[in-house]
């Protein structure tokens, strides 16, 4: 507890530093604060209250999931939400790292759509996981937002997984499931990891 | 803004919420510079992504020299506008980092999610970039590689061009609810 506590002030005090050198007008500095601050103590959050969420609510985090930038503005995706018990103990058994899902408000299983992939993508390895990940983060990112938390469980490209969650879901040869997001409202506040690496960082050249 | 309309006050007036929603690819740069407080809040957000089995496993060059920007504008077909930009980003998979078999490849998943919280980032600080496609082209790849001294274990994932947009851009209007199915699939 200690050390997430004080992990959670080296990121504070770093966001602070990054931060202080803007100028601008109070509230453009507060937004800049916001935005910059909900990206920086996003967690994964895997134990919820039970507290159900308003369809309204799981709307407003699929637009952001949405308004996640894709190849070629191709939007190969769908968003298939899981609100049901019964789907949600299915899916929480079947697989090793989604047991949260059983006790989640709602999941959201993001698909990449090859129906709509433009000529350049292909339906394995292409870009369709890159624009279905962005669009994932941002739903992660809008849950944290709004005061709900998540996790990201990762299904493809591992094609057994593949196969039974889209046989759970009755998904038709088109959609490929990338990952189960897990929603709800934080059972206890999780601490963000500090990630913060110098050494990822090169300039100009890898070295 | 448009695209907020029709969500309800206290959503529309989540600074954060909205930085996602009016985010847009930004292609058209002033001179201005990047701060380096500017750049480090945007790798401190890059960072942050989450990533399977927290591996982590991205690098990220900064690339502010004029004459490398000429050069990989030069050998990338869409990383035109790098060649205008105050700076770019690679970001890179680091093969030491990342999981073993199939799994191998949740690092493309990974270093997106930490692609899209550079762009994020820089929204919220007032600048735009762009995502432009290196992986999985082997071409852009390699040349990438040449004029970064890459070598074999990091694998050059995407370039994003960064710096302050010359006009203001309106977000692009992709709400699709017939992409949203509810408790399996419903045609």
């Amino acid at each position: 507890m200690l050390l997430l506590a004080a992990a959670l002030v080296a990121v504070s005090v770093r966001l602070a530093s990054a931060l202080r050198e803007h100028g601008g007008e109070d509230e453009s500095r507060d937004a800049r604060s916001a935005a910059i601050e909900c990206i920086m103590t996003r967690a994964s959050v895997r134990a919820y209250t039970g507290q159900p969420v308003d369809k309204n609510l799981i709307d407003t985090i699929l637009r952001a999931g949405m308004a996640a930038p894709t190849a070629a503005n191709q939007q190969a995706w769908a968003f298939v939400v899981i609100t049901d018990d019964s789907l949600k103990n299915r899916i929480a058994e079947s697989f090793e790292y989604t047991k949260m899902v059983k006790d989640c408000a709602f999941a959201v299983v993001v698909c990449g759509n090859t129906d709509k992939l433009f000529d350049g993508d292909i339906a394995r390895g292409g870009f369709w996981t890159l624009d279905c990940a962005a669009a994932s983060e941002n739903m992660l990112l809008a849950a944290h937002a709004l005061g709900l938390g998540g996790v990201w469980c990762g299904i493809y490209p591992l094609a057994d997984r593949e196969k039974t969650l889209a046989g759970i879901l009755n998904l038709p040869p088109n959609l490929t499931p990338l990952n189960v997001l897990s929603f709800g409202y934080p059972a206890a506040t999780v601490s963000p990891k500090d990630k913060w690496q110098p050494s990822n960082i090169h300039y100009n050249a890898f070295k | 803004m448009k695209i907020l309309d029709k969500l309800p006050a206290e959503i529309a007036d989540n600074k954060a919420f909205n930085n996602i929603l009016t985010r847009v690819s930004v292609r058209r740069y002033t001179d201005e510079t990047i701060t380096d407080g500017q750049l480090t809040a945007i790798l401190h957000a890059a960072m942050s992504a989450p990533s399977g089995v927290n591996k982590q496993p991205w690098e990220f060059i900064v690339v502010d020299d004029r004459a490398l920007l000429t050069r990989l504008a030069d050998a990338l077909p869409y990383a035109k506008m790098a060649a205008q930009a105050p700076l770019a980003i690679v970001v890179c998979g680091n093969k030491e980092r990342m999981l073993p078999g199939d799994d191998a490849n949740l690092w493309e998943q990974d270093c997106s999610a930490a692609s899209e919280n550079i762009l994020l980032a820089a929204h919220a600080l007032g600048l735009g970039g762009v995502w432009t496609c290196l992986y999985p082209h082997t071409d852009r790849m390699d040349a990438t590689r040449r004029i970064l001294n890459i070598g074999d274990g990091i694998v050059p994932f995407n370039l994003i061009p960064i710096g302050h947009a010359v006009a203001e851009h309106a977000p692009m209007a992709k709400w699709h609810i017939d992409r949203v199915h509810f408790n399996g699939f419903n045609g």
